[in-house]
């Protein structure tokens, strides 16, 4: 059991602010349940029906970005071990919702998506708002929003979007962390 | 024309459209699997529907919406550009925006909305949250 310590996890869970955390392989019906346990907690919580609403939308985009991608996976050799790479933790720092997700990617897919980040990183308020305009008007592509779900999430962020790239093997962790 | 009904799910809105009071509704919350999937039958539901108005006709939506994620965002003003071009070919058409003023992003989402619509008559409605 020394190496299976749930009351050693479930404090560093504590200190960390964790409220929740999802590990392993996506399907939509998993993002709805814990999309409404969040809710559950948040309402408890008596948070503003505006702060609540961003952070389960926030929540919504990145679990959905993360499932998008890893779904282009799934008939790839590698594809049980990019559906079982997922995570999605939301975590409350003092007065700040933290949300953050994470997924194995392509090398090649992690360059475009850097560009795309530190383009909004950039921005101001009032530029993130035109661009969200230009980009609304763009056609829906197979892989989602077209970068509409990035914008939507930097327009809520207290500070700019935050990301980290770490290598595993030929692959890159991609981990994005948006504090609202 | 038979009557548009889908019943709500919790990530995919209720719509009620009928085509004989022409009173069309959409009320819920929008990050279904697959957004383009869920609303292709509304597309083509409204665009036989417009097809078959009388010129001048009066159109009335109700979009009483929770949540949309940002795919459901772009179908959303998608489909709102279909009504902005009945009303350019000159429909009266009337689209509610229907929101809960303790969600401002959805407030947000409406006036977003309407930068992007000149013929049809688009209104900010207050509704209190169910």
């Amino acid at each position: 059991m020394k190496d299976f310590d749930l009351v050693r996890l479930k404090d560093e869970l504590g200190e960390r602010g964790i409220l929740m955390i999802f590990s392993g392989p996506f399907s939509h019906s998993i993002i709805e349940e814990l999309g409404k346990a969040v809710r559950n907690h948040l309402e408890n919580a008596s948070l503003s029906r505006t702060a609540m609403m961003d952070v389960f939308a926030v929540y919504v985009e990145q679990a959905q970005n993360v499932r998008n991608y890893l779904e282009r996976w799934q008939d790839a050799p590698e594809g049980e071990r990019f559906a079982h790479s997922g995570i999605v933790v939301i975590a409350r720092d003092r007065e700040r919702y933290v949300i953050s997700s994470g997924n194995l990617m392509a090398q090649a897919d992690a360059a475009p998506l850097v560009a795309r980040l530190e383009q909004l990183r950039a921005l101001d308020k009032a530029a993130l708002k035109a661009l969200h305009k230009e980009r609304l008007r763009q056609p829906l592509s197979d892989a989602g929003g077209a970068g509409l779900g990035l914008i939507e999430m930097a327009r809520k962020a207290a500070i700019p979007l935050q990301y980290a790239l770490t290598t595993v093997d030929e692959y890159v962790f991609f981990t994005l962390r948006v504090v609202l | 024309m038979d009557k548009l009904i889908v019943e709500a799910t919790r990530s995919s809105p209720a719509i009620a459209f009928d085509a004989e009071t022409r009173q069309l509704r959409i009320c819920g919350e929008s990050y279904p699997e697959n957004a383009a999937a869920f609303y292709a039958p509304v597309f083509a539901w409204l665009k036989a529907f417009i097809a078959g108005l009388e010129p001048a006709a009066t159109v009335e939506i109700d979009l009483e919406i929770l949540y949309l994620n940002s795919s459901s965002t772009k179908i959303m003003l998608n489909l709102l550009d279909v009504l902005e071009q009945a009303a350019q070919d000159g429909l009266q058409i009337i689209v509610n925006w229907r929101y809960d003023p303790d969600n401002e992003s959805m407030l947000e989402c409406g006036q977003d909305f309407s930068e992007e619509l000149e013929a049809l008559t688009f209104n900010l409605v207050e509704h209190p949250a169910p």
